[in-house]
């Protein structure tokens, strides 16, 4: 009983946690940046760090097997790739773009497996005899941190068009309103504060300027983080048809999961090439990491959903208890 | 790809006819005769897949080919560049007044560069694996496929299901996949089932099963003799035997202590992975049109759930207890349940080759991720000019750059114009 309180409290400090990060980041972006709380994000993102590796190895030591046999765990597995994905680069001390996103995305992975509608799952599941293997933990940890990488990328693409083609935008319906974007390098999402500023040539050529600069970097990022996604998704990729081969006696059987994995590798494999190309590089690529992104969940959610096939263990039924 | 998983793949045409009839075609035209003849109940092995895979592996060969190959070729020419301007035109310039480049050089070979110095001007690389690694992930994945056809074309395969106490002969149950499957003197094996049993968990789910398989050579020779269970398999002269289901074979029991009777499980439909198996006694007539008797049901081989004449619940008994239970005035006592284990043997000659393949494409992947980094400096006067680029962390190349050129000593004046005179003379 202890270790199932222990690991609600655990759930809930996290969940709470995370919240009061997002919200010292909205205050900042709304109303005004309170000095004192700049570094809260960091540490509050450590400290939800440590929350879910603490309920990760007490459901461990609880279950007996490495807790990621079913789609409630995989999500607890997700939130922690990505605060870990958000630490990585404080501890670089690289400016961390990616706190506007990879908060967020914990929260919500977070919140939509503690909430009402997968209470079936909170119970621990027994291993049925295909899971009992070593190979459960590098697979599935593989594939699970290749997602998170994978999603933090494509989403700092969608960003990355959100960005340029606003501009364009703006300028198609010309107004004597400019609006005063002001960007903070550590928020993503940018605010118009609805100042009506006179046109000024050379201060739209300093805001072009940082513009671009932005759009530069985030580019970067998302290259950078996108590429370390696909490692991770390949090895797990292939560990699981090593698996499988182990266990069922093929490699490859065209199942729903497997396929749909390797079509979202394909994808990435197609943003990593339309890179290389100097004509297509920055737009188009955002544009294929962009659809990535639903691919990913297509790939995680959706397969489940349908409930067939070799992976279907990782299926659930909505039922709610509100 | 994608159509193979909306389109339910491998059932019989009668299946598609329901789906697609011709009367009310999906999206307006899309009849069964689309799905059969274009061969997308059999997606990933239909003409049209096979067609997209062959095409796959041509690109991958040409563009090795075309691209990759010279690239490497220019990346090994150690060029240097001779003019100070075609320095200052790359991503990354500066220049060092009052230095030296030999100073350059050494303090690049300690941040484990490749130093190259003629004359004046010097060219280092770091890297180079990083350029290497992208062909080497084509070869992989025209490895995997390689190995892949030869799975496709070369393997048997085969699926029996096998009562307890039997045996079969691995050739019987083996078949071929493709036109290069020859059967090796290991198909004459005759695979004897000692045991099945199962472990069950204390909420009573299912833990694992097992089987405690005997191999049999043409002499009657016991060769080989493992208990198996699923994610262990049996691995015998390039053949394995995997252990993937079970299923209930027979309930032994004994009827008024007459008996043993074997009275044979048939599995019955249920929605999902639960199994539940039944078996039925008559009591009284048997040849009546409304025979009446006993049914006993079973999830797995732990309990035996009896019903009576009426159908109504009887009791349970667990098959190793020995314990009676009368019925409708008849003793019935369950004494064994013999369960069968469901084996799937494969051979596979690829796999050596895809394994090669996997191994080789997760390094290449990893060794991609190196950047690849050139520099070039040039001795100009007393000013070293450098340029340098790099092809993956472009961001980061400028802050690390600084901190190699802050490490250049500076000269001071008197050694100075020995320098530039050593250097240019």
């Amino acid at each position: 009983m202890i270790f199932s309180t222990l690991e609600h409290i655990l759930t809930h400090i996290s969940f709470s946690v995370v919240s009061i990060v997002i919200t010292i980041h909205l205050i900042t972006l709304l109303v005004d940046e309170i000095v004192g709380l700049s570094d809260s994000s960091e540490k509050g993102m450590i400290a939800t760090f440590f929350c879910i590796t603490g309920l990760l190895v007490t459901r461990w030591i609880y279950l007996g097997h490495f807790p990621l046999s079913d789609l409630y765990e995989s999500l607890i597995f997700l939130s922690w790739s990505f605060s870990i994905i958000h630490i990585v680069p404080y501890f670089k001390k690289h400016k961390n773009h990616l706190s506007a996103l990879t908060a967020p995305s914990a929260i919500f992975t977070q919140g939509f497996a503690t909430s009402g509608l997968l209470t079936e799952m909170h119970q621990s599941e027994i291993l049925v005899p295909a899971l009992q293997s070593q190979w459960l933990m590098m697979h599935v940890s593989m594939m699970v941190l290749g997602y998170a990488a994978l999603l933090c990328g494509s989403l700092l693409s969608v960003a990355l068009l959100v960005i340029t083609f606003r501009q364009d935008i703006r300028i198609l319906c010309k107004n004597n309103h400019f609006l005063n974007k002001s960007f903070s390098f550590d928020e993503i999402q940018y605010m118009n504060k609805g100042n009506n500023v006179l046109q000024n040539t050379s201060f739209l050529s300093v805001r072009n300027y940082y513009r671009a600069q932005f759009i530069q970097q985030l580019d970067h990022w998302s290259y950078r983080v996108i590429s370390l996604g696909f490692l991770f998704l390949t090895i797990g990729i292939l560990s699981g048809a090593v698996w499988a081969n182990e266990a069922w006696g093929s490699y490859w059987n065209w199942d729903p999961k497997e396929t749909w994995a390797f079509i979202t590798w394909t994808i990435f494999a197609i943003y990593l090439h339309t890179r290389t190309n100097k004509n297509l590089q920055v737009a188009n690529s955002a544009i294929v990491a962009s659809m990535g992104f639903l691919i990913i969940w297509i790939c995680y959610f959706g397969v489940n959903l349908l409930g067939i096939g070799l992976h279907s263990y990782g299926s659930f039924t909505f039922s709610s208890n509100l | 790809m994608a159509l193979g998983t909306a389109i339910d793949q491998g059932e019989a045409p009668d299946y598609y006819f329901q789906k697609f009839p011709e009367d009310n075609p999906v999206l307006g035209f899309f009849t069964w005769r689309w799905v059969l003849t274009l061969g997308f109940d059999h997606m990933f092995s239909s003409p049209i897949f096979l067609g997209m895979l062959a095409l796959l592996a041509t690109s991958l060969m040409a563009c090795t080919y075309t691209t990759q190959i010279p690239l490497v070729k220019v990346a090994r020419r150690w060029n240097f560049l001779h003019s100070a301007e075609a320095i200052r035109k790359q991503e990354f310039s500066e220049s060092l007044p009052k230095a030296s480049v030999r100073d350059l050089g050494v303090v690049l070979m300690g941040a484990g560069y490749e130093v190259f110095l003629k004359g004046p001007s010097l060219y280092a690389f770091k890297g180079l694996a990083g350029r290497f690694a992208p062909i080497g992930v084509h070869l992989a994945m025209l490895l995997i496929m390689v190995g892949g056809t030869l799975s496709a074309t070369g393997s048997f395969r085969g699926s029996v299901t096998v009562p307890q106490g039997l045996n079969f002969v691995m050739g019987d149950v083996l078949s071929p996949s493709g036109f290069l499957s020859t059967p090796t003197k290991a198909f004459d094996t005759e695979v004897h089932v000692n045991r099945f049993y199962m472990d069950y968990y204390d909420s009573g789910e299912v833990l694992q099963f097992h089987t405690d398989l005997s191999l049999f050579d043409l002499n009657g020779k016991e060769v080989m003799r493992k208990t198996i269970s699923v994610n262990d398999p049996l691995r015998f002269d390039g053949i394995t035997i995997y252990q993937t289901d079970w299923s209930f074979s027979a309930l032994q029991i004994r009827k008024d202590d007459e008996g043993p009777f074997n009275l044979a499980m048939a599995p019955l439909k249920l929605n999902g992975d639960k199994k539940l198996f039944g078996t039925f006694l008559p009591v009284g007539d048997s040849d009546s049109p409304n025979v009446k008797g006993i049914s006993m049901l079973a999830r797995d081989l732990q309990s035996i759930v009896l019903y009576d004449k009426e159908g109504k619940f009887a009791g349970v008994r667990r098959p190793n207890s020995n314990l009676p239970i009368d019925i409708d005035g008849t003793r019935i006592v369950i004494e064994d349940a013999i369960g069968s284990s469901g084996l799937d043997l494969k051979t596979d000659p690829g796999v050596p080759i895809v394994y090669a393949g996997f191994g080789a494409l997760m390094l290449t992947t990893c060794i991609s991720y190196l950047s690849h980094t050139q520099i070039w400096a040039l001795q100009d006067g007393t000013t070293v000019v450098i340029g340098g680029k790099t092809n993956r962390a472009k961001l980061e190349f400028p802050d690390e750059m600084n901190q190699l050129l802050d490490r250049v000593p500076e000269l001071v004046e008197s050694s100075l114009s020995k320098q530039s005179d050593a250097i240019s003379g």
